[in-house]
């Protein structure tokens, strides 16, 4: 059946994103800007204030942080404080702090460009802060906690600038394009971050925010025509309570916040013993994976984040591909296997030079190397480097190794030979991955999720709170919404399929 | 002239008033002997009322056809109007001055609010209804529209001419034709026919065509229809038997008792026409697993239930009820049809067994043991029009001129029949008016999500208000429909009246007035506490707290903080409606405020407006699949807002649709020369702020 989404701003299927008025510190700056504002419910504003990251990613030496929306002001005189708004379309020095602890994040140059006259139309900021991905995470964080302000969807900057008649027909057209890129790139993130302990979490999160809000609802639509079962708010008000501390805990735990950091993925893999794990290793300079010269030492995907050339990069080792392996080792094999390859932006095939004609060799350059050679990157497909390792094992002068193979470097993990013709191989790849504008920001994308997750937590206060259902129930439409801004669905035709499941309902 | 011709009977009751009418208006029209009208409603139900009396309130000169005089307002089905969801609608009919609500008020027996311990946002305003007062009040109601005539004849076929050029569709209806031969002439043409189209009444496996029982079905009609290219679909619903009153136990049962004070439906009364301590009781009694063996034994005599036609996935009859919910006890209300009717309605028992197994599953009800069933139920099957193929306005994208509204669009409910009704009728007298339509924004109220639904999505089953399908239900309340739409339909429609207009203002300017001396009276919270100590203020604040926010607390309303502050606040309790929206507005403020936001974002995508007669099809300069085509093909969205809410249709395709229709417009603008390129697109600016 049709699926019914909620109405939604044209380009972006992010329904529920407005600022509430959460407890805490965040609370403070919302009653600050009140008072600021002067007595009375504060003026409802006529958009949403965006931001993003708008300069390109990896360690540079300026990041441009832009705003845009009727709060970017605010946002500006907020993370300036104390000092006011500086003039108009004129560059000046400020200092950056966190308007939640008061710490100072960056010195910056800070540009002021009240609306119309704007590059959307609107009112806009740009931040133009030093390129580490400390201050540019940090500021980002920042503005997040600026009530209002909520991170950029896909293409909406462009979205707005051609909604207030700021962008010619060429440039719109480029936005399409753009917008179908983007929302390709972050389908597959979306695979990236779903697929795994976090995704299996949030998944379950929502299903069950899913059934507890149409209970609620079933409660309110039917509850007096019909014979709902004793109990069915009950057991809402247990559930949501249940996910509260899940939530909760969650967000307090930095450990598994860390699995969010993807950048691009280089994921390195090959046969059995062909050196992967040293590789990470020398590539992360600590040890990650436990090195040993027996096969099949790593039985897991072990990911780590890395700066390689300047690029965030999430590397991870994955288990040798070995037939015959015991089953133990199998099941460690198989379980990452296939679906860590399938994630990664790029893969680092690894081969034993003094090994070619082995059987586990052989296997794996007629089924990984070949499936990922196959298709171009132009076509979708990922880029491949292919790396024959422990050159210090062949005769020094003897003919280059796998005449019939792909292009391929030569390496030593042990001695370190060709390491830096690898680094540059790597940084080439990287930045063709991350200089891809379809590609989204690691930073931001981390942004959003702690921002729907912390927004989840807080709409499921307000549900407690509530006395009048009519509101409880918003709140946990506004929870719902969040959690399915991260994993999808969340349309009514949801909700009332399960009333109708559930509940004997009708007239 | 007329009723010489022997074209139908004419309705007894204003027999006169109508021949003077006709009469003036066949010398307006072009062909001799006639008649001419400007809007035409085919149907008496529920949906046909309201726009026919909607669109004689706008001023067009409008005909209601029907049957059978003597069935207009008929209730087919239950005896109640209202409940959640269905409440909303019927305020938001009234604030268009339609009629249901104020009829309710004079047919009453039995007022309830559903909900009410829920929130004000989701109260259910709800009555039984005394069919015979009912009908009786709606048929004076209807006689007496200035501007509307009554006339008795079955509609076979449609006069269709040439197109407008300057709008879409393939023809454009220009009369019809009845069963004899006559035709009417008529510069718009509403069907509200109902479950008529090829209606099929089933008991158990015997079947006949019929619309209701004892009424013929439109089968000319459903045919002329299919011809001209509407996309057809079948559905089904039913009706359980009615019981004789006093063979019914009631001693034995749970007595419900009505409101007291009673709510009345409508913005312009005070109070309803009977005292609570006149108005009936119902009562409740429950299924047994002996029901459920009932069922489950003779499905095979059963067709209704067996066949695939598309029943809801809610559960309106008890053998649904028993096969997805088995080992079960469900409730059966029994509920008066009547200050004198022998007939009890026993809801949740609709059934399309064979008769006399209707009757032995009812008297192994508890209370019911001597029941003696008066008629079984039934089950109706019957043709329904994809509403993707009418627009907003609810005019068909095929023929111009011709709207439906009502149960042909897919619907059920008479309340979801009378909010299409006014709609159809406005937009049916705006379109002979050259005015644009008259459409009711998702961000309006219920019947903008009612319509929008249809329009863009379709529907697969008997569609059914639901709270739960609006999004700002916070916002959309039956406390506020005035405010919502009595000020549009005034100035935009011309189909509230002065009167109600006047009372709509001054409630606004109150609330208004209200809100902003409640958020100026300010106190500490601990003053506030010795003030009201009745109220569980929280004391922790430590900034002024404002009369508004403590009318948020559960245990205030309007009186308490009058004691508390009676200068200024006393002469706000002196109206019991005022008071209470005062409180309402209270509550839910903040999350107003909150929403808004999302509100904006819906309007601005709805201000966006696509060209009616894009050709989705075959344009060329924009980039969209074919998929996508199709379902903008079929659906014709008029806006952005709609477009993309359209399953399947990509914020990609969104994008270019734009674009595309900006080159478009820029194009031919520099072609004539036109100073107003942004007839389509509107900018976001326009867009008004919603005071309260």
């Amino acid at each position: 059946s049709a699926t019914r989404p909620r109405p939604r701003r044209v380009l972006v299927p992010f329904p529920h994103l407005y600022n509430r008025d959460s407890g805490g510190a965040v609370g403070n700056v919302s009653r600050a800007l009140c008072l600021r504002r002067g007595s009375g419910a504060p003026a409802p504003s006529p958009g949403a204030t965006v931001f993003a990251l708008s300069s390109g990613q990896g360690r540079c030496g300026v990041a441009v942080i832009r705003a845009s929306g009727p709060a970017s002001g605010d946002a500006l005189r907020i993370l300036t404080a104390p000092r006011a708004l500086p003039a108009a379309r004129t560059a000046s020095l400020r200092l950056l702090s966190d308007p939640r602890s008061g710490e100072p994040l960056d010195r910056a140059l800070v540009l002021w460009f009240p609306g119309p006259r704007s590059f959307t139309g609107e009112d806009c900021v740009e931040f133009h802060v030093h390129g580490g991905p400390a201050v540019v995470s940090g500021v980002l964080q920042a503005l997040g906690s600026v009530p209002g302000l909520r991170p950029a969807e896909a293409g909406e900057f462009t979205r707005r600038a051609f909604a207030h008649g700021k962008l010619n027909l060429t440039e719109v057209e480029g936005l399409a394009d753009l917008i179908h890129a983007e929302t390709e790139a972050q389908r597959r993130q979306a695979l990236r971050q779903l697929d795994g302990e976090l995704g299996q979490l949030c998944r379950s999160w929502a299903g069950t925010l899913t059934k507890a809000l149409a209970h609620v609802e079933a409660y309110i639509d039917f509850g007096e025509d019909d014979n709902l079962e004793e109990g069915v708010l009950e057991q809402a008000d247990v559930e949501v309570r249940e996910l509260e501390v899940a939530l909760g805990a969650h967000l307090r735990d930095a450990r598994r916040g860390q699995r969010l950091r993807s950048g691009a993925h280089v994921v390195v893999t090959g046969p059995p013993n062909a050196g992967k794990s040293s590789l990470v290793n020398l590539l992360s300079r600590k040890p990650v994976s436990i090195v040993s010269p027996e096969p099949g030492t790593t039985r897991d995907v072990l990911e780590t984040a890395v700066d390689l050339a300047g690029f965030p990069v999430l590397l991870s080792d994955t288990a040798g591909l070995r037939e015959g392996a015991g089953p133990v080792e199998q099941e460690g094999v198989r379980r990452p296997g296939r679906g860590g390859l399938e994630q990664a932006d790029i893969i680092v095939a690894m081969l034993d030079a003094s090994d070619l004609a082995s059987p586990s060799s052989r296997d794996f350059l007629d089924t990984v190397v070949a499936t990922v050679g196959a298709r171009s990157p132009r076509e979708g497909g990922q880029r491949l480097v292919l790396v024959l390792n422990k050159s210090d094992l062949l005769p020094a002068e003897g003919p280059r190794p796998g005449p019939g193979l792909p292009p391929s470097l030569l390496l030593s993990c042990l001695t370190g030979d060709g390491l830096h013709g690898l680094l540059e191989a790597l940084r080439k790849e990287l930045a063709a991955v991350c200089g891809d504008p379809s590609t989204g920001s690691p930073l931001l994308t981390r942004e959003r999720h702690r921002h729907h997750l912390k927004a989840c937590l807080d709409a499921l206060g307000h549900y407690k709170q509530s006395k009048d259902l009519a509101l409880a129930a918003e709140a946990l439409r506004v929870a719902r919404g969040h959690l399915t801004c991260l994993t999808g669905g969340g349309g009514t035709e949801e909700v009332l399929d399960i009333i109708f499941r559930d509940f004997c309902v009708g007239k | 002239m007329f009723s010489v011709r022997g074209c139908g009977r004419w309705a007894a009751a204003s027999l006169a008033k109508q021949h003077l009418r006709v009469a003036r208006f066949c010398g307006d029209s072009a062909a001799p002997g006639t008649p001419h009208f400007d809007v035409v409603v085919i149907g008496g139900g529920h949906a046909g009322t309201e726009a026919a009396a909607a669109a004689a309130r706008c001023g067009s000169r409008t005909l209601l056809l029907t049957h059978r005089v003597d069935t207009i307002g008929q209730m087919s089905c239950n005896p109640s109007f209202g409940g959640i969801g269905k409440g909303h609608l019927m305020r938001e009919v009234d604030a268009l001055d339609g009629l249901c609500s104020r009829i309710c008020d004079q047919s009453g027996i039995h007022y309830k609010v559903l909900n009410r311990r829920k929130g004000p946002a989701v109260w259910g305003l709800r009555a039984q209804i005394d069919r015979k007062l009912y009908k009786q009040n709606m048929q004076k109601e209807i006689l007496n529209t200035p501007l509307l005539t009554v006339q008795e004849g079955a509609v076979e076929d449609l006069i269709l001419t040439e197109p407008e050029p300057e709008h879409p569709g393939k023809c454009r209806v220009s009369g019809v034709v009845l069963a004899d031969g006559s035709t009417v002439n008529a510069e718009s043409v509403i069907l509200t026919t109902g479950t008529f189209l090829r209606g099929m009444i089933v008991i158990g496996l015997e079947r006949h065509p019929a619309g209701r029982l004892g009424d013929q079905p439109s089968i000319g009609l459903a045919q002329t229809l299919e011809k001209l290219g509407f996309v057809v679909g079948r559905l089904k619903t039913g009706t359980p038997p009615r019981i004789a009153k006093e063979s019914i136990n009631f001693s034995i049962l749970d007595k419900h008792t009505p409101d007291n004070p009673s709510l009345p439906f409508s913005f312009v009364n005070e109070t309803v026409w009977i005292k609570p301590e006149d108005q009936l009781p119902c009562y409740l009694t429950h299924t047994n697993p002996r029901v459920d063996e009932i069922v489950l034994e003779n499905l095979h005599l059963n067709s209704h239930v067996k066949e695939t036609t598309r029943g809801p996935r809610y559960c309106p009859s008890i053998e649904s009820k028993v096969l997805r919910f088995p080992n079960r006890l469900h409730q059966v209300w029994l509920e008066p049809e009547g200050m004198d009717s022998d007939l009890i309605y026993p809801q949740g028992l609709s059934m399309t067994l064979p008769a006399e197994l209707q009757e032995k599953m009812i008297t192994c009800i508890r209370g019911l043991e001597k029941a003696k069933m008066i008629h079984p139920g039934y089950g109706v099957q019957y043709d329904y029009l994809d509403p993707r193929q009418i627009s907003p306005s609810l005019e068909t994208h095929l023929v111009q001129r011709l709207f439906f509204a009502g149960q042909i669009n897919g619907t059920t409910g008479y309340e979801e029949a009378a909010a299409q009704g006014v709609i159809a009728g406005i937009n049916a007298s705006l379109r002979v008016s050259r005015k644009p339509p008259f459409v009711v924004s998702r961000t309006e109220g219920y019947i903008g999500v009612l319509i929008d639904d249809l329009t863009t999505l379709g529907t697969s089953e008997p569609y059914r208000m639901f709270t739960s399908r609006v999004e700002f239900r916070l916002s959309l309340r039956p406390d506020n429909a005035d405010s919502r739409l009595t000020f549009r339909g005034y100035k935009e429609a011309g189909c509230v009246s002065q009167q109600r207009y006047e009372r709509a203002s001054w409630m606004k300017s109150s609330l208004e007035e209200g809100i902003s001396v409640l958020k100026s009276i300010e106190f500490s919270s601990s003053k506030w506490k010795s003030l009201i100590p009745e109220a569980s203020i929280s004391i922790t604040r430590s900034l002024p707290v404002s009369a508004l926010d403590v009318l948020k607390y559960e245990e205030v309303d309007m009186e308490l903080l009058a004691k508390a502050v009676p200068d200024p606040l006393k002469k706000y309790t002196k109206c019991r409606e005022l008071a209470a929206r005062l409180r309402i507005e209270a509550t839910y403020e903040s999350a107003f405020f909150q929403q808004l936001q999302e509100i904006k974002e819906v309007q601005r995508d709805e201000a966006l407006q696509l060209p009616r007669d894009l050709d989705y099809l075959s344009i060329k300069d924009v980039s969209l699949s074919q998929e996508v085509r199709e379902k903008l093909h079929f659906s014709r969205p008029q806006t952005i807002g709609a477009a993309s809410r359209i399953p399947g249709v990509t914020p990609a395709a969104i994008v270019n649709l734009l674009r595309f229709v900006k080159t478009t417009q820029q194009r031919q603008a520099a072609m004539n020369q036109l100073p107003k390129t942004d007839q389509y697109l509107y900018d976001t600016d326009k867009l008004q702020e919603r005071e309260l």
